[in-house]
């Protein structure tokens, strides 16, 4: 008779249905950035302008000599563009090891080789990326939105500006969508978490320079798609219906985000792989 | 196993001399019985950063930033060639109605918005931050630092590799853009200025890296702080009147800039008004000290501190 | 119980390093030296430490909470040492801290007589090679060992000359002018001890320099350690595995949890764990069936009756595994469940030689 080693015992619990690996990736991801200290400084520092509002909000509200702090639709506008700022830190400390550290580990293939397609994968690191970029754009935009409600004691600032739910939910998932792809695309490019923060921030502030130039010798502002940051200003001014800044066609800014995010999604899809193929 | 050792005495920097036992194997495998020539114990300080300079300086050239370093420095060469290519078709992008944006004023909107204010302050984040922080995440540090040289040395070394490595890439790009911008009758009339513009960018990486070198062997996340120190501190401070401003390396290189600045911006015009100019011998001085004392700070950082090696 | 090392360097009795030996032992020698204040505080090495190859001192190493070394002293002498102990043993730990790698915790370290942390001199005499698996792929072999003989202060003609000795000296003058980053992992392994004995150091230390070598390529570093041993050099090596130790060395120094465990010969070490009774607990459907055919066996030592299960001591532990399994087969003495080994490690051991 074989005498067994009995120190392991086969999983008997429930399994989670496939299609939700991308879960525990966010929710692994999530629980290891949130450990670092100075990262829930840097959260708590992007939520500052927050509370700044609200008590903008309050003053307004309570105080009739203080109604011209009232805030304006414009203002939301405002105020995502300005948390810009964070959403590029917080996109390069959360995004730039992302996959970058996967590959300089040879973790790719540990991972591809579970049942986790390349798209729950993708989606899973996005879903990290994502989670405190939102935490920084549209959550404490509606909550500020719901301040002002709570603290007006009407819906009428909603009523009046009824575009401005859809328009802040859409000017945060524009800024988070192109700042997440372009740095997940960046991160799958490289092993050095270093190399890709930096990448990212060349394209940003390079493409800002460029533009600089161009419009110092032509002074023709039509040519601010060239500027990552200009088209997503461009975008924010079109959702919350203000007065464009550039000459550039809003339709040309929204199509350099979205060649942006389409390169980026070819980029991932070409070197998101298990292994590579060396012809 | 004490038979097989040899009573040989080693003398120290003599070379060893060969066991005289037999069988116990005058030649090691494979090799000659003559020993090795013998170094000096220790070098000077300067001579070791130079040989780490030596062999920094490859690595640094052709590694993967490489590609980084050709996308920075050929955009605006790339610019400039489609400037010049438009303007020779007739197209006129430095002619706007009756507008004539002359080539100096052109090669002057490069050197200000390119590279003072990106180009040199990201080469610095980046190799600066990286001089030491590189090699330990590659794990080869452990080479370098088993060698009878100062540690500050290896990081004298490595910024040296990194000021070789950018001013010989930066700098004749800044040559072909003001050779393809600038017509050649004023080449006579704004080669002065072409020179004070390749002196100040080279002391601008210069400055820059040793700040960036104390902050990347210093600090934790250098990069991100090199960034917000870059990017946000010293844009936001050179708005501010007063002697904040000079905290910044910012206000004494942009001091020494024979152009005017440009007003492309809100930022921009906004620094243009409220910029002050320090005097040329100041600026230099104040360059000088920074470079020199952010150095000195960066190679005792090195010399102290412990560089645990992620297995 | 600690013996001081003969002048040959081989070794008498074995016994425990570890502060406070029971029983009021002597304590080693080393332990009555001054402590120092503070790791940085200079202090004078104690008598048996002078011309030692290595000498620690209460050399301690944590990482936050973790502890890599504890409470170390020792005296390494000239010749061949091997490190054993298993992964995460400290051996990686120590050899960082003779090499300056890391500073002490507590306690000082002296190589050669003289402190390392931050005393780069001390590296003139000393070669490391390192057991991470890291280069600048895109030299040559030839190209990285001549520029990191440099830094030893040769000259660039000394340099290439002591670069293609130790490339000859590994076997690896035909592939010198190949980039590293082509070579295969033994190729590696060997371009990375050239560049540790190019200067020709009077100390050379190996972290694992088997680690992923093909046998041919092991017997090859095994034959050039013991040569270059021969030449009058030392060599303190590290390796988890007993038997490539032992091909190169009878000193050895046991580590574990970060302690020295043992010092000395390695064959009377190995016989002392052999002589050490090995307890093994036997889970069984019956286990006082079990318990009477053990009775005949004539390395029983004693029996102990737990739930369930019987604990046996035995002196010969293979001769007792292969009749326990021929029991459990025939099913004589009923199901065998389980088979443990509560102390079958090293700290068992050397809890048994202390007492």
């Amino acid at each position: 008779m074989p005498i067994h080693d009995q120190s392991y015992r086969h999983y008997g619990g429930q399994r989670e249905p496939l299609g939700r690996a991308w879960l525990v990736i966010v929710g692994d991801g999530v629980r290891t950035i949130m450990r670092k200290r100075a990262f829930i400084g840097l959260l708590l520092f992007a939520w500052l302008p927050f509370v700044v509002r609200a008590v903008q909000v309050y003053l307004a509200a309570n105080y009739p000599q203080m109604s011209m702090l009232a805030l304006k639709a414009d203002t939301y506008r405002e105020d995502l563009e300005k948390q810009g700022f964070f959403v590029f830190f917080i996109t390069i400390w959360v995004g730039a090891g992302l996959i970058a550290n996967d590959r300089r580990a040879n973790a790719l293939q540990i991972y591809l080789s579970k049942p986790l397609a390349r798209a729950e994968y993708i989606a899973g690191k996005l879903g990290i990326l994502m989670v405190f970029q939102i935490m920084v754009t549209w959550v404490p935009s509606m909550l500020l939105l719901l301040l002002q409600t709570l603290f007006a004691g009407s819906f009428d600032f909603v009523s009046k500006n009824l575009f401005i739910i859809p328009a802040i939910t859409i000017f945060s998932f524009v800024q988070v969508l192109a700042a997440s792809f372009t740095m997940l695309a960046l991160s799958s490019l490289s092993k050095s978490s270093r190399f890709v923060a930096i990448l990212y921030a060349g394209i940003v502030f390079f493409t800002q320079a460029l533009y600089g130039i161009v419009y110092g010798v032509t002074r023709d502002s039509s040519f601010s798609w060239i500027s990552f940051l200009a088209n997503l200003e461009e975008v924010g001014r079109l959702v919350f219906r203000a007065k464009m800044h550039y000459d550039t066609p809003w339709a040309v800014s929204l199509l350099a985000i979205l060649a942006i995010v389409g390169v980026s999604i070819v980029v991932l899809e070409r070197r998101v792989r298990g292994v590579e193929v060396v012809k | 196993m004490a038979h097989d050792r040899a009573e040989a005495a080693v003398e120290t920097g003599a070379g060893a001399q060969l066991a005289g036992t037999a069988g116990a194997g005058a030649t090691s495998a494979g090799g000659q019985g003559a020993p090795a020539p013998a170094g000096p114990r220790t070098t000077s300080f300067g001579v070791a950063s130079l040989r780490v300079l030596d062999l920094s300086l490859g690595q640094m050239l052709w590694s993967r930033r490489t590609v980084f370093l050709a996308l920075v420095v050929g955009a605006p060469v790339a610019l400039a060639v489609l400037f010049r290519v438009l303007d020779a078709m007739g197209l006129g992008v430095t002619r706007v109605g009756s507008r004539t944006v002359s080539g100096s004023t052109v090669f002057g909107l490069f050197i200000w918005l390119l590279y003072v204010r990106f180009i040199v302050p990201v080469l610095g984040v980046f190799y600066g931050t990286s001089l030491i922080a590189d090699e330990v995440e590659d794990r080869t540090i452990t080479y370098l630092f088993t060698r009878p040289i100062p540690r500050g040395a290896v990081l004298a070394g490595k910024y040296l590799a990194y000021l070789v490595a950018t001013a010989f890439v930066v700098l004749p790009s800044v040559m072909l853009v003001y050779f393809l911008m600038v017509p050649a009758s004023a080449l006579a009339a704004t080669f002065p200025s072409l020179v004070t513009d390749l002196a100040l960018l080279a002391i601008g990486l210069a400055a820059y890296g040793a700040v960036f070198a104390w902050i990347g062997a210093q600090l934790k996340y250098p990069l991100l702080i090199g960034l917000v120190f870059a990017f946000g501190w010293e844009q936001a401070v050179m708005l501010v009147p007063g002697y904040l401003r000079r905290f910044t390396v910012a206000y004494y290189l942009q001091g020494l800039v024979p152009h005017a600045m440009p007003q492309d911006s809100t930022l921009s015009f906004l620094q243009s008004v409220l910029r002050d100019v320090p005097p040329t011998l100041t600026c230099l001085v104040a360059l000088a000290v920074i470079t020199a004392g952010f150095l000195f700070l960066a190679a005792k950082t090195v010399e102290r501190r412990e560089y645990v090696l992620e297995q | 119980m600690s013996a001081p090392p003969e002048p040959n360097g081989s070794r008498a009795a074995v016994g425990p390093v570890l502060p406070g030996a029971a029983d009021g032992e002597a304590e080693p020698a080393l332990s009555g030296a001054t402590v120092a204040a503070g790791p940085s505080a200079e202090t004078s090495p104690p008598p048996e430490a002078a011309g030692a190859l290595v000498a620690s001192d209460h050399l301690s190493k944590w990482y936050g909470q973790v502890i890599g070394l504890n409470d170390v002293s020792v005296v390494v002498p000239h010749g061949i040492t091997g490190l054993l102990g298993p992964n995460g043993a400290g051996k990686s730990t120590f050899m960082k801290l003779m090499t300056g790698q890391l500073k002490p915790s507590k306690g000082t370290v002296q190589v050669l007589g003289e402190p390392v942390w931050n005393n780069p001199a001390v590296f003139a005499r000393l070669g490391f090679c390192p057991e991470q698996d890291a280069f600048y792929d895109r030299m040559t072999g030839r190209e990285w060992v001549t520029a990191l003989v440099r830094l030893n202060g040769y000259s660039e003609g000394q340099a290439a000359e002591a670069a293609r000795r130790a490339l000859e000296t590994v076997d690896l003058l035909d592939a010198a002018d190949r980039k590293i980053g082509g070579y295969s992992k033994g190729m590696r392994q060997r371009v990375k001890l050239a560049q540790a004995l190019a200067h020709d150091p009077e100390l050379l230390v190996l972290d694992e320099p088997l680690g992923g070598m093909d046998p041919i390529a092991r017997r090859k570093t095994i034959r050039l350690v013991r040569e270059w041993a021969r030449q009058g050099r030392s060599v303190i090596v590290s390796s988890h595995i007993l038997h490539e130790i032992e091909s190169m060395t009878q000193n050895i120094l046991l580590i574990n949890n970060g302690r020295i465990l043992a010092e000395g010969n390695v064959h009377q070490i190995r016989e002392l764990i052999d002589e050490h009774p090995h307890t093994v607990q036997i889970l069984a459907e019956n286990p006082r069936a079990l318990a009477r055919q053990f009775l005949a066996f004539d390395d029983l030592l004693s029996l102990k009756f737990e739930e369930d299960a019987v604990v046996a001591q035995t002196a010969r532990p293979d001769a007792f595994y292969r009749r326990l399994t021929e029991l459990a087969a025939s099913g004589e003495a009923g199901e065998v469940r389980e088979v443990t080994s509560p102390d079958d490690n090293l700290q068992a051991v050397f809890q048994y030689l202390v007492k």
